[in-house]
């Protein structure tokens, strides 16, 4: 199901970067904080919630299935708390929270975050990649970032897919029309690189999934000639 | 006439730019310590001084043969005595000396004094042959005299020499005349203890008849012997006031042992932390591909690890001495001086330009990150900095000090959720490439002429049969890079290929075009 209400539990400064670029392309944008100062403030409206609420609140003002939840409170301790008690509420409801490190990371991701984002590895893993491979750094961020018509897709194979069925290796997916294939992703929900050993022996199979970096023209003709379009699955979404 | 001759003399060798490298290399290798040549004189003269020690040990027992025995009375005195030579001749400049002297007396109108130029070099020299080294030195080269027996005992003089070439006696010396005062005091009543000890002695037992101590000489041997707490045994009193002044030097002489003892350890542990300094700024001295690490916090320990990994040198500095002793604990060199001051950069005796990559400034604060940036831009202005940014509002002033890359951790936050929410997998693709422990990564390797000469064109690349994937060309002269380039697309040095693939099939591709051998 299609996400259109991002849940930002947090009132601080990853709250107004998940805002700022989350606005564009969700119809209902949450800001929920624990500081009942804080409300009234800002550019956006705040909610109040505490972490011993019993949540109902929350389900009967927005649809938890079209939701996407974002932990981001600065204390590591109540960001876990947050996390288990968003999980035991909502089985479904996908959960992206904000760690310090990849030791609260794990425990997050115990408590039942689908994704979380270790803050000081991926700024130290960026600060690497900028020192390291300056070149590849700034292409990479470009396209993964849209800041130039380079583009990242993903496209699922439909029942209709002209490749559906076909194995992996029979094609020169490397460079197919414009665009290049990076990795398919199939029902096992592991992205396996377009030239590893398991992906040769692969078949083409509805719903897997083509991770793909082209120009949107030449990504649009892919999308037609293969006849399968962009697709996020959220309802295996997880790490 | 002839006053002007050796001025034209000495500006001329001033001048002169091959007696000057000629002169510079001397000093280099015999007294430069960071010269990385000198270290192999050290080791040929060192090897030097135990050849004549060991031939003069040999000769007390055993005949010598006569080659090695002039080899050591000649070629190794010759040797010797040519070191000690070029050594009074770079130790100070007789040019400079009278260049100076004449610019001062033509500045005052005045004819120029030569002899108070020559009385200046004699007595800068003079200080020079007169100092401890020097003296040793000439000391070493006596046994050239070997006719003259007496003169052969300087040969010991040689294993003096070995203080010259060996640093930790250089430490140690240096760490113990910190304590000179100390030392003085202890060695002034130890010598009087010793004196009145050995007139008593001498007065108390010098005419019994069944006392070994006869005489003044006896009674001073006895005195160090006992204060020394040595007790050899050999000469004892037998008086009982001669064995009272025996308990009093015993027990004074524990006290000076105690004492002495206690002096060492003392200077040593003032002096640890200075002389690991000392050497780590040694061995930062030799270091290449630098990495110089300004603050050492979460970030900044993350990225140390992984630059190091990629093996890199890793230097931390930071005021505070926890997060130092943390660097250390992590593997890194670590040293507790305040990145944000200059002081600190010309202690650490480091070529920025050559030694080191980037400069980080990763404290967690942009405070200090523009005071440290400021600093690091007043003595260098080319070196790249990068630099965290903790508050956004501070991204122009952090620009406007003069860093070249910024990082805001929250703004990544915020680009990262954006892509995560609506291309999961592409977005774990990307993240996979960027990460240090994929299997799968993403690699730049430079064209160079060779792989020009092989690989005219993109499409001559079998990238495909290494099972790596060619995303696009980095055109370094435009600054551009080409997503997916045609076949025909030519390829120039500097260019830089963008491939992804397993690590392992990258090598090969890279070692295949690096290698390729023309027209095979």
């Amino acid at each position: 199901m299609r996400k259109t209400t991002a849940l930002i539990f947090g009132h601080n400064k990853y709250a107004q970067e998940i805002v700022t670029n989350l606005q564009d392309s969700y119809t209902k944008i949450k800001v929920y904080t624990m500081d009942e100062n804080d409300l009234g403030e800002g550019a956006y409206e705040l909610e109040s919630f505490d972490l011993s609420d019993e949540w109902q609140l929350i389900e009967k003002d927005v649809d938890i299935n079209s939701s996407i939840a974002f932990c981001v409170l600065e204390d590591t301790s109540k960001n876990i708390f947050l996390t288990i008690s968003l999980r035991a509420a909502f089985k479904e409801l996908s959960i992206i929270a904000v760690s310090s490190n990849n030791e609260s990371a794990n425990k997050l991701k115990m408590a039942g975050a689908n994704k979380v984002i270790p803050l000081v590895e991926t700024t130290s893993d960026i600060i690497a990649n900028m020192l390291e491979k300056p070149i590849s750094n700034k292409v990479l961020h470009s396209i993964l970032y849209e800041e130039s018509a380079l583009k990242i897709a993903q496209i699922r194979i439909s029942n209709e897919s002209k490749f559906k069925d076909e194995k992996l290796k029979s094609i020169d997916w490397t460079r197919y029309n414009g665009i290049i294939v990076l990795s398919v992703m199939h029902e096992n929900m592991k992205s396996e690189f377009i030239y590893s050993s398991k992906a040769k022996r692969h078949i083409i199979k509805e719903g897997d999934v083509l991770v793909i970096v082209g120009y949107e023209r030449d990504i649009q003709e892919f999308e037609k000639l293969i006849r399968s379009e962009r697709y996020v699955n959220w309802s295996n979404w997880s790490w | 006439m002839l006053k002007a001759w050796i001025l034209d003399f000495a500006y001329f060798l001033n001048t002169s730019k091959k007696y000057q490298t000629f002169k510079t290399f001397f000093y280099n290798i015999l007294e430069n310590e960071k010269y990385k040549y000198k270290k192999y004189l050290d080791l040929f003269m060192m090897a030097l001084i135990f050849t004549s020690v060991a031939v003069l040990i040999r000769e007390v027992k055993y005949p010598v043969n006569d080659y090695l025995r002039f080899f050591s009375n000649y070629v190794i005195s010759i040797i010797f005595l040519i070191e000690y030579l070029l050594r009074l001749w770079v130790n100070s400049s007789v040019t400079k000396i009278i260049i100076a002297r004449a610019e001062h007396d033509t500045f005052l109108f005045r004819d120029v004094n030569l002899q108070k130029a020559f009385r200046n070099v004699a007595k800068v020299k003079l200080s020079y042959i007169l100092s401890p080294q020097a003296i040793i030195d000439l000391l070493a080269i006596m046994p050239f005299f070997h006719e003259l027996r007496l003169l052969r005992i300087f040969i010991i003089f040689r294993v003096f020499k070995i203080f010259r070439y060996a640093k930790s006696f250089q430490i140690l010396f240096s760490v113990l005349a910190t304590k000179k005062f100390e030392f003085l005091t202890l060695g002034i009543f130890a010598s009087i203890i010793i004196f009145i000890s050995s007139v008593l002695i001498y007065v108390m037992e010098a005419n019994r008849n069944d006392s070994p101590i006869n005489t003044l000489f006896e009674a001073f041997y006895w005195s160090i012997v006992t204060i020394s707490t040595v007790g050899y045994g050999d000469i004892t009193p037998t008086s009982n006031e001669g064995r009272f002044v025996a308990i009093i030097v015993i027990g004074t002489g524990v006290a000076v042992l105690a004492f002495t003892t206690s002096l060492f350890v003392s200077a040593f542990t003032e002096k640890l932390d200075e002389i690991i300094e000392a050497k780590t700024i040694e061995n930062i001295s030799k270091l290449k591909k630098v990495y110089l690490i300004c603050g050492y916090e979460r970030v900044a320990s993350e990225v140390a690890k992984k630059l190091f990994l990629k093996e890199y040198s890793i230097i931390v500095l930071d005021a505070d001495i926890q997060k130092v002793n943390q660097a250390k604990q992590d593997g890194f060199t670590a040293l507790n001086y305040d990145p944000g001051i200059v002081a600190s950069y010309k202690k650490l005796d480091i070529d920025i330009t050559k030694q080191v990559k980037a400069i980080l400034c990763l404290n967690e604060n942009d405070v200090e990150n523009v005071y440290t940036t400021l600093t690091i831009r007043s003595l260098h202005k080319e070196v790249f900095i990068l630099s965290l940014l903790m508050n956004d509002s501070n991204r122009k002033k952090l620009e406007f000090a003069g860093i070249d890359k910024l990082v805001y951790p929250q703004e990544l936050i915020g680009l990262i959720t954006k892509e995560l929410v609506g291309k999961p997998v592409a977005f774990e693709v990307i993240h996979e490439l960027r990460s240090e422990d994929s299997e799968v990564s993403i690699d730049e390797l430079g064209i160079t002429q060779r792989i020009v000469d092989n690989f005219p064109t993109i499409g001559s690349l079998v990238n495909k049969e290494y099972r790596v994937v060619l995303l696009g060309v980095y055109k370094t002269d435009k600054d551009r890079f080409y997503f997916n380039p045609l076949d025909s697309t030519l390829l120039e040095v500097g260019d830089y290929l963008l491939v992804i693939g397993y690590h392992v099939f990258i090598k090969e591709f890279e070692k295949y075009l690096y290698t390729k051998v023309k027209n095979a």
